[in-house]
């Protein structure tokens, strides 16, 4: 079930009603942990058996680490049990196909057969979010969750199961430790996030969604037009989708009184590529500073190991996404952008000189080109797209004028929110012909049909 | 990791960011919050639009027979021959409009599936079509749907015929619904049947209906929210059953703005398919499985919606059939006729006025159930001659 689905409404008004009943019990959290064993459970019951493999063995490890003894031991074996259940379900398929294809270019016969298996919804999610639990205990920055319920609901709660954020568990463990009545402001934010979100993916994610599809389905049929077009199209779809997602996400646990962080923050208006990596998917790029790249040595040694730092840390992170070169390709190319633009950005010329329109444009065609290779189906597909529209004709693109004005309309608000122009957007009429404006436009505009989440696919 | 320098940067750097040991974490990236009082204005609006749009519309967009067209004999001909566009049968919007618009003008409704619509022949030549002409004024109105099935005609008249109150009745029962246990929804494979958004969505359960749950909840509150009802309106109207996004792929540079014209065409006067018997159609007699009437979906839906028709005040007159008999081998024959008989004692014991036409002669027929023009001659005269009948 997902969240711009009508089934997720009668889910959550059943589980908000008795949410508002226990909240001041010690059934709180034992009912958050029902409700999104069920949320999850929906989509497969088996991948229950998994989320709560993972949170049995990590509760368990993180109380051996309490004990004092052999701790980086217990640390190692969770993090090998965890990323050992990403990489089996999610890159097992990937590795194989990869020692066949080694096999073959070096002569051999045999080959591995492809294994079929079911990747579960989220697993990179709570995962990341279990691995980063275990390392925050390890260092003592979290002090060791000893309520086996809390820190189960931890691990599963819903309203970030399935695509995040990456909520840490300083933050989120220690708003379920707490009990709070939910305020009615609360749910007054969580409605506000929610309808800003679901307007965000169903309304322009899914809409841009059709054209994109069409032009990256059949690449060759297409001109430099059409997969401009797309590629522009695309960069705002992924936007929209996950963004919309997060919002959503955030306003269900805003909504139960939660404070979730946030994940999107007007990534395209960044003027650097560090810039845009700490406005997109903050709570993973966050992630992998803390857990990936500082632990390497971040910026502490040198110029030369900052930038092989950065850019194995984009391509684990590239990697993170899916499990196809494609995604690595992409992670490369922000790592060999962050270390080619990491001086520049740093000069004062970049900084006084450059007009800030300019610099926008620049990071967001260099975010565009690389989405290329996120999005295209495959490596070959990717280097098409990529040739075509350098070296092919203009043929007419067919992009539907319908999807200008809401594109446009959208960009233009979010400049005005970051620029003197923001009063006016807080004016209460603005707000509330807004929201209105935005309930009518997916009542009236918007198919029934329910598609995915992009990020559910990682 | 581990050691103090990597904890001390990784502190370091998320209080960096935030600029306090204890992060506020921002609303949002945008200025859309409302108020819980802002939110009880905005809920109040959106509850009035819902409503106030769907009613507003009505004002602006023309539909309907034009009244001023010309008079053949004492009738309005086009009033009289009148029937919702074929294109637009799974426009409930507009199947709910024009109810409201008949019942302002004291019609008898002739409620039906393709055989009240008419399927074979021209809208002056429908059995309303008839009726009326035998009346001598445009006295009753052509609800029929094609396709509406009894399943989904209770659907349509719960949900989308509230106006239909209080007034006189002729129902068509056509008994093809009930000829197999696919046309009865009975079978569990999934299959594609006519108007699934009109069929009770969680029960009775219909086995071969496998919409998901969330279309399902979906449809369930469409039946009951105006503004949704309405958009599908818009969707089947102006926009050739599409979404307008998808419409607009398909359609890159159009405004589709110009789309919306306001103005419901009238149903042209074009045959779907050629006038010919069944037989001439290449039609053979066949053996049918006739469901058992107990167990039957079909004839149970039936039922419920002469119970929602009667509860509403309304007076009763059903037709069974006209069936063609001769496309039936003896036995299944035989099971037909027994149908009829338990049908006919049903209707009895409910005490509701009803009529089995005789069958017409075999040419009459254009195929298992719908007659041709002069079968619906021939009908519509046999009516108008039972005291009974509403006039």
């Amino acid at each position: 079930m997902m969240f711009q689905s009508w089934l997720f409404l009668p889910f959550f008004l059943i589980f908000f009603l008795v949410y508002l009943l226990v909240q001041k019990t010690s059934a709180r959290n034992l009912w958050l942990l029902i409700s999104s064993y069920i949320f999850y459970g929906w989509w497969n019951p088996l991948f229950l058996i998994l989320i709560g493999y993972a949170t049995v063995v990590d509760y368990f490890l993180a109380w051996l680490m309490e004990k004092g003894e052999k701790r980086k031991l217990w640390l190692s074996l969770s993090i090998i049990n965890d990323l050992g259940l990403l990489a089996f379900f999610k890159y097992a398929g990937f590795m194989t196909e990869n020692i066949n294809a080694l096999l073959d270019r070096l002569g051999s016969s045999f080959s591995l057969d492809m294994p079929s298996i079911l990747l579960p919804v989220g697993i990179s999610f709570y995962i990341f979010k279990s691995v980063a639990y275990m390392i925050d205990c390890y260092r003592g920055t979290v002090t060791r969750e000893k309520n086996f319920i809390n820190y189960a609901a931890f691990v599963s709660f819903f309203p970030l199961l399935v695509a995040g954020p990456i909520e840490r568990a300083a933050n989120l463990l220690g708003q379920l430790r707490q009990r709070r009545t939910v305020a009615g402001q609360d749910v007054a934010d969580g409605l506000s996030l929610f309808v800003v979100g679901l307007f965000k993916k169903v309304a322009i994610a899914d809409l841009l969604s059709v054209y994109v599809d069409k032009v990256y389905g059949v690449p060759s049929e297409y001109e430099a037009p059409a997969l401009m077009l797309a590629t522009f199209a695309f960069a705002w779809q992924i936007y929209f989708d996950f963004s919309g997602y997060s919002d959503m996400a955030r306003g269900i646990a805003r909504m139960c009184g939660f404070k979730i962080m946030l994940n999107f923050n007007h990534p395209y208006l960044a003027t650097g590529l560090r810039d845009f990596w700490a406005r997109w998917h903050i709570s993973l790029s966050t992630w992998f500073r803390d857990y990936l790249y500082i632990p390497l040595g971040g910026n502490r040694k040198g110029r030369f190991n900052t930038y092989i730092n950065m850019f194995i840390t984009m391509v684990v992170s590239g990697f993170w996404h899916g499990a196809a070169w494609t995604f690595v390709i992409w992670g490369a190319l922000h790592g060999l952008g962050m270390g080619l633009t990491r001086e520049m950005e740093r000069s004062k010329f970049y900084q006084q000189k450059i007009p800030k329109f300019a610099k926008q444009m620049f990071i967001f065609v260099f975010v565009c080109f690389a989405w290329i290779f996120f999005r295209a189906s495959t490596w070959d597909d990717a280097r098409l797209i990529v040739g075509r529209i350098f070296t092919s004709g203009l043929a007419d693109p067919k992009f539907p004028l319908y999807f200008l004005p809401l594109i446009l309309s959208v960009w233009l608000y979010q400049f005005m929110y970051e620029s003197r122009l923001q009063a006016i957007l807080k004016v209460s009429a603005v707000r509330v012909g807004l929201v209105i404006l935005m309930i009518l436009y997916l009542s009236i505009f918007v198919s029934s049909g329910v598609q995915a989440f992009i990020y559910n696919q990682f | 990791m581990g050691d103090a320098a990597t904890q001390q940067e990784v502190i370091k750097s998320r209080t960096a960011s935030s600029g306090k040991d204890k992060q506020e974490i921002p609303f949002s990236s945008n200025a859309i919050r409302l108020s819980l009082r802002e939110w009880a204005v905005t809920a109040v609006i959106v509850a009035v639009l819902f409503v106030w749009i769907p009613r507003g519309w009505q004002r602006i967009e023309s539909f309907g027979p034009d009244p001023k067209s010309p008079r053949t004999t004492n009738v309005n001909h086009e009033e009289s021959s009148y029937r919702i566009p074929y294109e637009l049968g799974y426009d409930y919007w507009l199947y709910e409009r024009y109810c409201n618009d008949e019942a302002a003008k004291d019609k008898i409704y002739v409620i039906g599936d393709s055989v009240i619509w008419g399927q074979y022949v021209r809208k002056g030549q429908t059995l309303p079509a008839f009726l009326n002409q035998l009346s001598g004024k445009a006295r009753y109105a052509n609800m029929g749907v094609d396709g509406s099935h009894p399943v989904a005609l209770e659907g349509m008249i719960r949900y989308y015929s509230t106006a239909i109150k209080n007034k006189d009745v002729v129902l068509l029962l056509n008994p093809l619904w009930m000829s197999s246990l696919k046309a009865d929804l009975q079978t569990t494979k999934e299959y594609r049947f006519n108007h699934p958004r009109l069929v009770p969505q969680f029960y009775p359960i219909i086995p071969c209906y496998a919409e998901t749950p969330s279309k399902k909840i979906s449809i369930a509150l469409e039946h009951r929210i105006p503004l949704f009802n309405w958009s599908n309106h818009i969707q089947v109207a102006y926009f050739e059953n599409s979404d307008i996004p998808t419409w607009s792929i398909e359609h890159p540079y159009a405004n589709f703005l110009k789309n919306i014209t306001l103005q419901i065409p009238d149903p042209d006067n074009k045959l779907l398919h050629e006038p010919m018997s069944w037989i001439e159609r290449g039609l053979t007699a066949q053996n049918m499985e006739w469901v058992d009437l107990a167990t039957s979906l079909q004839w149970n839906a039936f039922q419920r919606l002469v119970k929602v028709l009667r509860q509403r005040g309304n007076r009763l007159f059903v037709i069974v059939g006209p069936f063609n008999e001769y496309m039936l081998l003896e036995n299944s024959r035989e099971l037909y006729r027994q149908m009829k008989d338990d049908i006919a004692k049903w209707l009895r014991q409910q005490n509701i006025t009803s009529y089995i036409p005789e069958p017409l002669p075999s040419e009459l027929y254009a195929d298992a159930s719908h007659p041709g023009v002069e079968g619906y001659q021939r009908i519509a005269e046999d009516l108008f001659r039972q005291e009974a009948f509403p006039k």
